[in-house]
Formats: structure tokens, sequence, C-alpha cells
């Protein structure tokens, strides 16, 4: 925990390659929200998680950045891409998503404030320190952690994911007639 | 491990981001440009659509999606296993062995359900046609 | 190594979640399913029985609290209390669904699988001693909840009540995980009890704005699951939508969940910082209690109606929570407040589900919720306008039905903290109290002494039987309201028991 000055920064490697990820980050975080055409939207979503990753390999956190691009690039956005498909939502240019100024001002009242609180807050907290010089933590570590103190949690989660599909198969297939199960074809 | 580490893998990727500017800054600059709405419609190549893209993807690929995400979650989880399974010993083969007992579930319940089942439509409609007989014997 | 009997209450469930989904896809008659969830849950209660009477059993080893993975699982009195409450309620709440579901839906197996692993979030719940395992156990519960919501696929109504439910539910996780890694990132810490010794050394530091934000954070995202006002808005729309014994289990279970976690967090984690989280509980009681019950006097729908009542029964809850505003609020008072709230819980657990009960039954009868059409009850159906009656009035707070000493011992907690905010709070829930007699009695002399309406066929419904197993489920909770209302010294008991308790105090 090193007090940082403004020589220090520039010295530093690690700050401009923050640089080089964070601002792309952001831009790409907002034209997910500025698209107006969706397929766009999660392409920019792919960049901002794309983003997101490298900053947690920055940090020494090699197993959640890899998490996230298995996970959130390689299966979400599929998901995602998959829910604009099917639904009857127009895959073109997107007019109707827009709320009436006065609500949308409103809304950036609110989230303005909110975000100017925490980074102020973020600031005190943490503003004065830079990232140590740790190790990487190793993908062994984490699991060392899960399979000796959070098993409990661990095992948890499989009975969510079980759940979540079981539901998600009842909510997406059509329901059988009450023929097909008088005939015992409620299986098909 | 430090952030050196990870140099090669910069390089590759500002390689393969400037091969595939390299060659998209070529391409648009040499092609001829005529664009018309149609050619910038989604899925379509010039061609006026006649209607809008099928009314509704089958839900079906949701469901493959689906499933994909539940098991690529689970590969995370193994691999956190499986960097040290040896030093986890029998209680950590125990855990995982439920953890992917409950997946197991998951895929029985899948399969039983016709989730994985595609066109059941037509295989019922190649049987009446190909093996009568044996829809007759089913339904006996 | 790991104690296996501690943990056996889990394990039976988790292998009746798996049973039941196998019994599901054999070919046999679906009411099994339901036979196999109710024996699982039976079978789970019998650990909870063993553990919580070990020093009386030859065969069981006393440990007195056994902490298991570090400080993050522990198995205690009030972990105890609350599994039993728990599994007790989804007893009930199995029952419930049976009649209901055989009526005319499919997926049956499908629906109690889901309601029992909520049930197993629910379970893991209440031991959780730290911030992963609660996150993690609070989404099973609420997991499948959202998709038993929308199980009447092709109604509407019940679309909108799952799309609701699980927009806002997926909001209200996000803040929680939000907050709870604010609280992470500035204690260094994930068990409740690392927490509390690091929160010491973060006041008047650099730390302490952004510990702040967790804290409330962390709060807020509670507030939503226990549909606290201000953050109430998806409840009636809800509770409407859903199929009735889906809107039982929420209002019971899934409700008793998000009180588990504030109980936890605050009284074991945030313990001393009440000067945060007592101001902010504070604020959320007096909302909930007032808007609640001015909502519930204008309903005309009687699901809806008990929609807002619990929103109200919520802020009652929560007024022990309130009283820590105080400053200066002592252990003894926070214990105090402490057992208010867990006595509040059992007692409702009991009149919410055999209110819902009741409203089944009626249901199934009338094929009606509009409460115009349940005037007259009596004449054709003593027995239910009975318990009807029964219900309210021990949600009204009446002796000697069980709801007067919920109240009794809500309001002691509030006057022993003292004070003029203890003060106030404590008027503004008698007050409530008053507000909602009116429209418990409102029902009740509806159901007793209007005559029928005329499209109503009085003479068929007369004939009508009630389903078994929901005669039964009533059964249970009539006989659990009276009992504890008569004798209230078994509540104590139990609340003397959850007080030793994980001893974070």
């Amino acid at each position: 925990m090193v007090a940082v000055t403004a020589g220090d920064w520039f010295s530093t490697p690690e700050n401009y390659v923050f640089l080089a990820i964070a601002l792309p980050l952001v831009f790409a975080g907002w034209r997910v929200v500025t698209s107006s055409n969706v397929v766009h939207a999660v392409l920019y979503l792919v960049g901002a998680l794309g983003g997101s990753a490298a900053l947690f390999l920055l940090l020494g956190a090699e197993f959640v950045a890899w998490a996230v691009v298995l996970v959130y690039i390689g299966a979400v956005v599929v998901l995602f891409l998959f829910g604009i498909m099917i639904t009857r939502a127009p895959i073109g240019v997107e007019v109707e998503l827009s709320h009436p100024l006065r609500v949308r001002i409103s809304a950036a009242l609110v989230s303005g404030a909110l975000f100017v609180l925490i980074a102020i807050a973020a600031l005190t907290a943490f503003g004065s320190e830079s990232i140590p010089e740790a190790e990487v933590t190793r993908t062994a570590d984490i699991g060392q952690s899960i399979f000796e103190r959070f098993v409990i949690p661990f095992e948890v989660v499989s009975v969510v994911l079980l759940a979540a599909l079981v539901g998600g198969i009842v909510i997406a297939r059509r329901d059988p007639s009450p023929e097909e199960i008088a005939a015992g074809k409620e299986t098909l | 491990m430090t952030l050196a580490d990870y140099l090669p893998i910069a390089l590759m990727f500002v390689l393969g981001v400037g091969f595939a500017s390299v060659a998209m800054y070529f391409s648009w600059r040499i092609a001829p440009k005529k664009p018309t709405p149609e050619k910038l419609a989604p899925y379509e190549c010039g061609i006026v659509p006649l209607q809008e893209p099928a009314q509704r993807f089958p839900v079906k690929f949701y469901m493959v999606a689906m499933l994909f995400v539940i098991f690529d979650v689970e590969i995370i989880f193994l691999f956190a296993w499986a960097v040290r399974f040896d030093q986890f010993g029998w209680a950590g083969i125990a855990a995982v062995g439920i953890f992917v007992a409950l997946l197991i579930e998951t895929l029985v319940y899948v399969w039983k359900r016709g989730a994985l089942d595609w066109n059941v439509a037509r295989r019922a409609r190649y049987r009446r046609v190909v093996a009568p007989e044996r829809v007759q014997e089913e339904a006996a | 190594m790991i104690d296996y009997h501690a943990l056996a209450p889990e394990l039976l469930l988790a292998g009746t979640v798996l049973a039941v989904l196998t019994v599901d896809l054999l070919r046999v008659e679906k009411y099994w399913v339901a036979v196999v969830g109710l024996f699982g849950l039976f079978l789970s209660f019998i650990p909870v029985l063993t553990l919580g009477f070990c020093d009386t059993l030859t065969f069981c080893e006393d440990t007195g609290t056994r902490f298991l993975f570090g400080e993050s699982y522990a198995v205690d009195s009030f972990s105890l209390v609350l599994k039993a409450l728990f599994l007790g309620s989804a007893f009930v709440a199995v029952l419930l669904s049976v009649g209901y579901l055989e009526s005319d839906r499919f997926w049956q197996g499908e629906f109690y699988f889901l309601m029992l692993s909520s049930v197993l979030g629910a379970v893991v719940m209440a031991s959780s001693r730290d911030l992963v395992t609660i996150f993690v156990a609070l989404e099973l519960v609420t997991g499948p909840t959202f998709l038993m919501a929308g199980w009447r696929k092709g109604d509407p109504r019940s679309n909108e009540a799952m799309l609701k439910f699980f927009i806002i539910g997926v909001l209200s996780a996000a803040l929680l995980l939000f907050g709870m890694s604010l609280v992470y990132g500035t204690t260094g810490e994930l068990t409740f009890a690392g927490i509390r010794a690091e929160a010491a050394g973060i006041r008047g530091g650099d730390l302490e704005a952004l510990f702040t934000v967790g804290v409330l954070f962390t709060l807020l995202g509670f507030a939503f699951k226990v549909s606290a006002v201000p953050f109430h808005f998806w409840t009636p729309d809800t509770y409407e939508g859903s199929p009735t014994p889906v809107t039982a289990y929420l209002s019971v279970v899934s409700k008793t969940a998000g009180f588990v976690g504030l109980l936890a967090i605050c009284y074991l984690a945030f313990r001393d910082a009440t000067f945060l989280w007592g101001p902010a509980l504070w604020v959320l009681a007096a909302a909930s209690m007032t808007v609640g019950n001015l909502a519930a006097l204008r309903q005309t729908n009687i699901v809806r109606l008990l929609g807002y009542s619990s929103i109200a029964q919520g802020g009652f809850i929560l007024v022990p929570f309130g009283a820590a505003v105080a400053a200066g609020v002592t252990d003894v008072q926070l214990e105090e407040a402490f057992f208010a709230t867990v006595t509040y819980l059992l007692i409702y657990a009991f009149m919410n589900l055999g209110a819902f009960a009741v409203i089944i039954a009626g249901g199934n009868r009338l094929r009606s919720a509009e409460i115009g059409d349940w005037a007259g009850m009596f004449g054709y159906a003593p027995g239910l306008a009975t318990m009807l009656a029964v219900f309210f009035f021990s949600l009204a707070g009446i002796p000697p039905l069980a709801g007067w000493f919920a109240k009794f011992v809500m309001f002691r907690a509030v006057l022993s903290v003292g004070g003029g905010w203890a003060a106030a709070l404590a008027i503004i829930a008698a007050v409530n109290s008053v507000i909602a007699f009116v429209y418990y009695a409102k029902v009740v002399k509806s159901a007793f002494m209007d005559p029928a309406p005329e499209h109503v066929a009085v003479a068929d419904l007369a004939r009508m039987p009630t389903v078994p197993s929901l005669q039964f489920a009533l059964v249970l909770t009539v006989a659990g309201v009276i009992v504890l209302g008569i004798f209230p010294g078994i509540i104590a008991e139990i609340g003397e028991l959850t007080k030793t308790f994980a001893s974070g105090f």
C-alpha cells in the first residue's frame, strides 16, 4: 500500500495498460445502452465484458478473468442473441424504447447523484492506494478455498443450476394436452 | 507470474486485431460502394425480403443455449478442482461427485423430457410412412 | 472432518429434491411425487429435532453451537428453530398445492421439485454465517419462486406476476451483491464474526463512507425480498397473479428467508452499527405498516387484500429492528428485539398459511376471489367461515389467538428500549393495529352476517367437499394458532433458546 504521487503515476507501466483497457471499456459500456440496434448493443457488450476480463487479469485474478470469458462472453452472450432471435422483437433499429423526457431526466438525476456519492466514497476509501505488486492468484488457490471453505455454496450452486434448467424447460415448453397426459405421453 | 508474462498474449492480440483491420481497411478501400436499404438489412444481400424473417425461431434453440450455459458453469468449477485434485483428497471427490451427480440429473431430466429431441413431428411422419406396422403396434 | 449430523437436514432434503425429480420421470401417478416430497420434508425434520434436543439424547454428542467450514456455517438453536419453521411451512405449502395442481394443471412433478429446492435454500440460509453462503442460499430460495409464480402459463396475469417478480428480484439481487462486495472490500472479511470485528476499526476512518454505502445497499437488497415499503411495488401484482399456493409460499417461506438474512446481517455482522441500520429500518417499518394497511382497506380482491396485509405484517416484524434506533441501546434490549422478531415470524407462518388455506378452499368453491362473493359463507360452509374468522382475527392480534402474543412481544421489545423514537414507532404500530382490525373484521363480518350474493349457488356449494390435503393443512394451522395463542409459553421457551444462539451477541 504505497501512496501515489503524480510522478509515480507516469512511471508505472501498469497505469498505461489500465488506460488502454479502461477507455475502450467505458466507450463500449456507453454504446451498450445507447445503441438503437439490439444486435449492436450485444456486440458492444462483448467488448465491455472482454475489457473487464482484461482488468481482472491486470489485478492478478486469472481465474475470474477466464470465468468471465468462458461464461459471459462464451455463453451468456449466446443466450442473449438467442433471446433476441426467438422473441418477436424486430432485429433492426429500435425506436420505441425511449421513455418520455420527464422520466429520463429524473433517472439521470438519480443515477448521477448515486454515481457521485459512491465515487466520492470510493475515492476517500481507496484513492491513495495503488495496486500492490502481489502475486497472481492461482486457480489452484481458488480451488482450495472452494473445496475447503465454500463447499456448501458450491453444492448449493449446482442445485440452483438444476432448478433453473428444469423451471426454464417447463416455462419454455408447450403444455401437453389432456389427451397426451391420459395416454402417458407427457414426456414427449 | 507477473504482468510481463502476458506480453506474448498481448502481442498476439495486437497482431490479430492489426491483421483483421488491415484486411478490412483494404477491402473497404478497394470495393465499390453502392449501398441501398435492402443491402443494409440484416440476413439479406440485396434481395428485398418478402416477409419478416421467421416469425419465431423454435424455442429448442433457446433450450440448447441454456444447457450450454449450465454445463459451461460446471466446467469452470471442475477446472478449479482439477488443477489440484490430488490435494483435496476424498472430501474433494465427494464434493465434486455430488455436484456432478446433480448435473447428470439435469441431463437425465432434459433427455427424458425430450428437450434434446429435434423434429418430433417429422420423425412421427417418417414412422407413419416407412414403418406403419410399428405405429399400429404402439397404438394397440 | 465434516460433522454429518449437523448437515443431516440439508443432506436429506437435497436427497429428497433429487428423489422428487426422479419419481416424476418414472411413469407413476403424479400424487406420488407429492407424497415423496412430504415424506422427505418429514424425514429432514427428524435431524432438526435430534440436533435441537441433543443434550437429552444419549447417542448425541452435545457440543453446543456447531461451527462448520471455519465460521461460515453454524448449527445453533436459532438456525434450528428457523429450519423447523421452514420445513413445517413447506410441508403445509405442499399440502396446499396438491389439490390446486391436480385440478387443472400440468407439470406437477416439476412444481414440487422447484418448491423443495427453494426450501433447501431457506434451510441452508438459516445456518449461513458468511456473505457468500447467505447470498447463494438466497438465490436458491428466490430462483425457483420466479418460475413457480408463472406456473399458469396461459394466464396473462400469471405471466405478469412472474415477469415483475423476476425483474425486481434480479435487481434486488444485484443491489445486494453490490452492497456485499463493498462490505467485503472495506472489511476484508466474509464471515459475520470477522466483519463485526473489522467494522469496529473502520469507524471514523477513510473507509467509513464506503462501508456505509455497502451496509445500506445490503439492507436495500433484503428490503426488496421482504417487500418493505417503498420496495413493495411488485408484491400485490405478483401475489394476485401467481397460483394461490405459490402466493402462500412467497408470503411465508420466501419472506421469512428475507427476514432471516436481515436478522443475521444486522445482529451478527453489523451488530455495532445500529446507528446505521436502526434509523433505516425504523423508516421502513413505519412506512410498511402504514402504506400496507391503508392500501389493504381499499381492496376488493381477497388475495390482494392479503398481499397488502402481508406487507403490513412485514412492517410489524420490522418494528423491533427499528427500535435499535435509540442511542446507547444495550445488548439485553437487542436480544429482546431479536426474540420478538423470531417469535413474530413463527406465529406469522401459522396464521398466514392458514389464511391462505382458507382462501384456497373458498376459492375452489366460489371460483372467485372477490370479497363480495364471500358474503354469507357461514350459511353454507360454517366450518370454513369459522376458520376464516380464526385466522383473520389472529392476524389482527385478538386474544386468545396466537397473533396477540406476536404483537405483545413486539410492543414489549420496542417499549423496553424506550426513548422518543422508539415510543413514536410504538404509537405508529398501535394505530396500525387498529386500522388492520377494520379490514380483517370487515371480511369476517361479511362472511358471517351478510346474505350470500344471488349469483352464488348456495345449495351446490354446501355439498362441495374440501380436498383432504387441504383439510389436513387447515387442521395443522388452526391447531397451531389456537394452541400457541393459549399457551404462548411454548414460543417463549423456543425464543429463549434462540436468544442464547450463535452468541455473536
